[in-house]
């Protein structure tokens, strides 16, 4: 990269029902990272929104959501995809030379404002998948996860352990909502089928959120903060549209991984930790072989701030993901901290089946 | 400080711009644009490092539908980022191509832009950005079809248009007949225009002869809906010199900026006059200072506004520093805004005559930079050399900017 | 790859259907003015820091950043900031009847309120023009009680 560049502080809020407008709940997350920092919204060179129409249920997003971060009267842009994509903008934009500092704040309301699965029912193909009204987020999960216990040759009992380790490790973050502490494979295997092998335990939580991640280069990060995390390598690929493709075996995930480890000079195995962007417990293990990781993660954990099983707001997850990543790094993870963590990748997902990846290496180090 | 030159190395359009393209479907009238791109630049599908993609996906109602067309826009296998802001969504996507070559990330990347207006309901995408805002007012005892309510907002924007134009023309001592004189050279050059979408030779006369929707705009002073697509490839200075004869469009100063969504904050009290347009100056300043012009009035070629309104490239004209204040209308008068004038506007024919929404702020800077490289196809090519020209995007709720300054020559490292 | 005019594709029906939020908006600062409107007053909410007047009020000011909740009243009279006529109903037909719609400034506000002018020939509307709101005679709170404005 041609400047270094590094994430300086992180807010993010998250609930089934934050019980405010996302205007007021924008306002309140990124006054209070302006304040911790010691800074005001003049000294933001960039704003990079992250949100989407359909979610948001305004036509152009942004309309209403840039006075409230701050971007009256100041330079700023909106990302329609998950909050790594916004990340990788941010990142871009302080990389040209021509910004020093940038907000990204990404935010929905799928817990309280918008019907559950809408969005992805509005993804399919117009003229076809719509028109059937056979495909959804859930039929096509339940498809997936089929198919990888088929090929893997195992059990709905994986689904039921991976979640519960998810959602134990949520419980002792702070940040997320969706915990429940010492949560076991029973507890996961009790809860409502909802397609099977799918059931709601193995599923994301509708959440109401917000995340704001303030980035700057190397001289300015160093001015605001004794601690920042570097952002080492970013990388993204696109699949083709579901059902054409493998979902078991994503390219998208390896090519996306690949990209950000060769950006950054190290070898997936180098990770410490990844934080995932797994929507439904069995893509984790999809993601990690994506990854080229072993199941367990080896020597990364994997997902210790209970991952998306403890709040997924659709656009500001992948930013919540780089912000677990950024506590982390930042020693500042409290009971979910990783021991040592120098290097940590957060993840973030589009589409049906997992159709478009994004992930960001970082590292306590400068490098 | 600029780490790298980039430029605009080709642009490709759909065969046409028309209002209702019925031998297409969505992805298959984006993939046109995209061939045409790779045609027209020589380039290969292999030899795009990254996508970046845009349109107002509420207006034909699918969400994300780059996913759906990963295929017919080469992106698998690629980075692909989607952006959307409003009527600028064009601009703010070849922006984003731009700092994603300038960041050293990637050297060529491809920008995509559309819109398929007869695919869905414009009216009803233009209300969904305040909808919920107007009915908590109603809740509170707007008449929604009253005085007060969406008549006003001409149920879309041309209401809200309305106010803005009475309030240009007060301000800058133009008369109404100068938005008919500026609709009627727009339409004009549209029709030199084959990409054009209203394409009729139309006189002053013609442009009265249509009635009023809200005094003083006519029908004759708006946009067309249209369906079309957009691409431009971005590339960086080290790949425009091994890949390209060297005959590019240089991007040397871009913006943007955001003020309060002024004419439909309903909920919140109306801040600023639609008329006033401060982000305008505030992303024009900005991009004129990247790209070394110190006073934009002498210095500029031409001019690519987004104008969804016919009085609206006069007032953009003073906004973006091309005039002083209230001049705009006695240059259209001195025929300085004409093709062959000293600052051509629109020669285009702008978004006023073709409108493919999530495309149209791309088509500004597409438009430089094909007369900057001399590539025009039809009658509208500027005949000067074109050395430094300012684009325009417009939208939000009228209270969005972009800006992009294009020129024949890199900045100097 | 050419433009087929002649070319139909099938056509295929699909809705977005905003019908389907639960949306969530602030509604104090409309609430404030609604209930003003009683008195025939109207609120509106200053920052401290700036003396701007919104009317509605938001729950913050755009431009300081700071939270705002000092209920202020404005004049019931202000100045036409911008205006058009009517001519055409939303879906385009020609109105028997022009309407003067005004963007106005309440004395005393800084933000443009909405409404419509009557009792002047439409034409002979200026910006700059000082209005006054005529109120219902029996008010109950709400945005309907002012019916329209007239020239002072």
């Amino acid at each position: 990269m041609q400047r270094k560049v590094a994430v300086v502080a992180q807010k993010q809020i998250n609930s089934a029902d934050v019980g405010m407008p996302r205007e007021r709940m924008l306002y309140e997350l990124v006054k209070s990272l302006y304040e911790e920092v010691g800074i005001s919204r003049d000294d933001i060179d960039t704003f990079v929104l992250c949100s989407n129409d359909f979610n948001a249920g305004h036509t152009i997003s942004n309309v209403f959501e840039d006075c409230p971060v701050g971007a009256y009267m100041k330079d700023e842009t909106k990302v329609e995809a998950d909050g790594v994509w916004a990340a990788t903008y941010a990142l871009a934009r302080i990389l040209s030379g021509l910004y020093e500092t940038a907000l990204v704040v990404g935010n929905s309301q799928g817990g309280s404002v918008m019907r559950p699965y809408l969005m992805m029912d509005y993804q399919l193909a117009p003229v076809y998948d719509r028109q059937l009204g056979l495909l959804n987020e859930l039929s096509a999960a339940g498809l997936q996860a089929h198919a990888f216990l088929a090929k893997k040759g195992l059990t709905p009992d994986t689904l039921d352990e991976i979640a519960a380790r998810n959602l134990a490790d949520a419980a002792k973050n702070p940040d997320a909502f969706n915990g429940k502490a010492g949560a076991s494979a029973a507890d996961v295997a009790a809860t409502d089928m909802l397609y099977e092998p799918l059931r709601k335990g193995h599923c994301y939580p509708f959440t109401d959120g917000a995340c704001a991640l303030l980035i700057a280069s190397e001289e300015k990060a160093k001015k605001l903060t004794d601690r920042p995390a570097w952002i080492r390598g970013v990388g993204d690929s696109i699949d083709t549209y579901y059902p054409e493709r493998d979902v078991v075996d994503v390219k998208s995930v390896k090519l996306a991984g690949e990209r950000a480890a060769a950006m950054a000079g190290i070898g997936l195995k180098d990770l410490d930790l990844v934080e995932l962007s797994a929507k439904f417990a069995h893509q984790e293990p999809i993601l990690l072989e994506g990854l080229g990781l072993p199941a367990d993660g080896g020597a990364a954990s994997v997902s210790p701030s209970g991952g998306a099983f403890g709040a997924y707001a659709f656009n500001a997850a992948g930013l919540v993901r780089i912000a677990e990543c950024f506590k982390q790094l930042t020693g500042s993870a409290g009971d979910t901290q990783v021991e040592g963590a120098g290097y940590a990748l957060a993840h973030g997902q589009d589409g049906l089946c997992m159709q478009h990846n994004a992930v960001m290496i970082m590292s306590s180090e400068e490098g | 400080m600029i780490m790298s030159n980039v430029a605009i190395a080709g642009v490709g359009y759909t065969p046409v711009f028309v209002s209702k393209r019925k031998d297409v479907n969505i992805a298959e009238m984006i993939s046109e644009s995209v061939a045409t791109a790779l045609e027209n630049t020589g380039l290969t599908p292999d030899d795009i490092d990254a996508v970046t993609f845009g349109n107002m996906q509420t207006f034909e109602g699918l969400n994300m539908p780059h996913l759906w067309s990963a295929e017919h826009i080469l992106a698998v296998d690629k980075p692909t980022i989607r952006i959307s802001t409003g009527g600028t969504t064009g601009m703010s996507t070849l922006q984003a191509a731009y700092y994603y070559v300038a960041s050293g990330l990637y050297d060529i990347v491809m920008a995509v832009s559309w819109e398929k207006q007869s695919e869905g309901d414009s009216q009803v995408g233009l209300a969904g950005i305040v909808m919920p805002e107007a009915m908590v007012m109603v809740q509170h005892g707007l008449d929604l079809f009253g005085g007060g309510g969406l008549s006003a907002m001409g149920g879309g924007s041309t209401g809200a248009a309305s106010f803005q134009a009475m309030s240009y023309l007060h301000h800058s001592g133009a008369d109404p007949e100068h938005i008919d004189k500026m609709a009627a050279l727009e339409r004009s050059n549209a029709a030199l225009n084959p990409y054009a979408h209203l394409r009729k030779k139309t006189s002053v006369e013609d442009i009265q002869a249509t009635p009023f929707i809200a005094w003083p705009l006519r029908f004759g002073h708006t946009c067309p809906t249209s369906d079309g697509a957009t691409t431009c490839i971005v590339m960086s200075e080290e790949k425009v010199r091994k890949m390209t004869d060297g005959n590019v469009a240089w991007i040397t100063g871009l913006g943007s900026a955001t003020s309060d969504p002024s004419t439909a904050n309903f909920l919140e009290g109306q801040l600023t006059d639609p008329a006033e347009q401060e982000p305008a100056r505030i992303a024009s300043a900005k991009a004129y200072k990247m790209a070394g012009i110190k006073d934009p009035s002498r210095e500029l070629d031409m001019a690519e506004m987004y104008n969804g309104f016919a009085h609206q490239s006069l007032m953009w004209l003073e906004k973006l520093g091309c005039c002083k204040e209230g001049e705009a209308h006695k240059l259209l008068d001195a025929g300085a805004l004409n093709i062959d004038g000293e600052i051509p506007t629109n020669a285009s024919g702008g978004v006023f005559s073709t409108n493919a929404i999530g495309a149209s702020a791309m088509n500004r800077p597409a438009e430089c930079a094909l007369q900057i490289m001399g590539k025009i196809e039809g009658g509208h090519k500027i005949p000067k050399k074109i050395r430094k020209a300012v684009s325009h995007g417009w939208g939000g709720m009228f209270q969005y900017v972009t800006v992009m300054v294009l020129a024949d020559e890199p900045m100097k490292s | 790859m050419a433009y087929n005019k002649d070319l139909e594709t099938r056509e295929v029906q699909a809705t977005w259907d905003v019908t389907t939020y639960q949306y969530k908006l602030d509604g104090r600062g409309a609430k404030v003015l609604a209930d003003g409107m009683k008195e025939k007053t109207i609120r509106g909410i200053k920052c401290p820091q700036c003396g701007r007047v919104y009317v509605p009020g938001p729950t913050y000011c755009r431009v300081c950043y700071i939270d705002i909740d000092d209920v202020v009243d404005c004049s019931d009279e202000g100045v036409v900031m911008s205006y058009c006529i009517e001519m055409a109903d939303v879906r385009g037909n020609p109105m028997d009847e022009h309407r003067v719609s005004a963007m106005i400034k309440f004395d005393g506000a800084d933000t443009w309120f909405i409404g419509t002018v009557h009792g002047i020939d439409p034409m002979d509307v200026k910006i700059g023009m000082k209005v006054k709101a005529i109120w219902k005679d029996v008010t109950e709170g709400n945005l309907g009680d002012i019916q329209r404005f007239e020239p002072v």
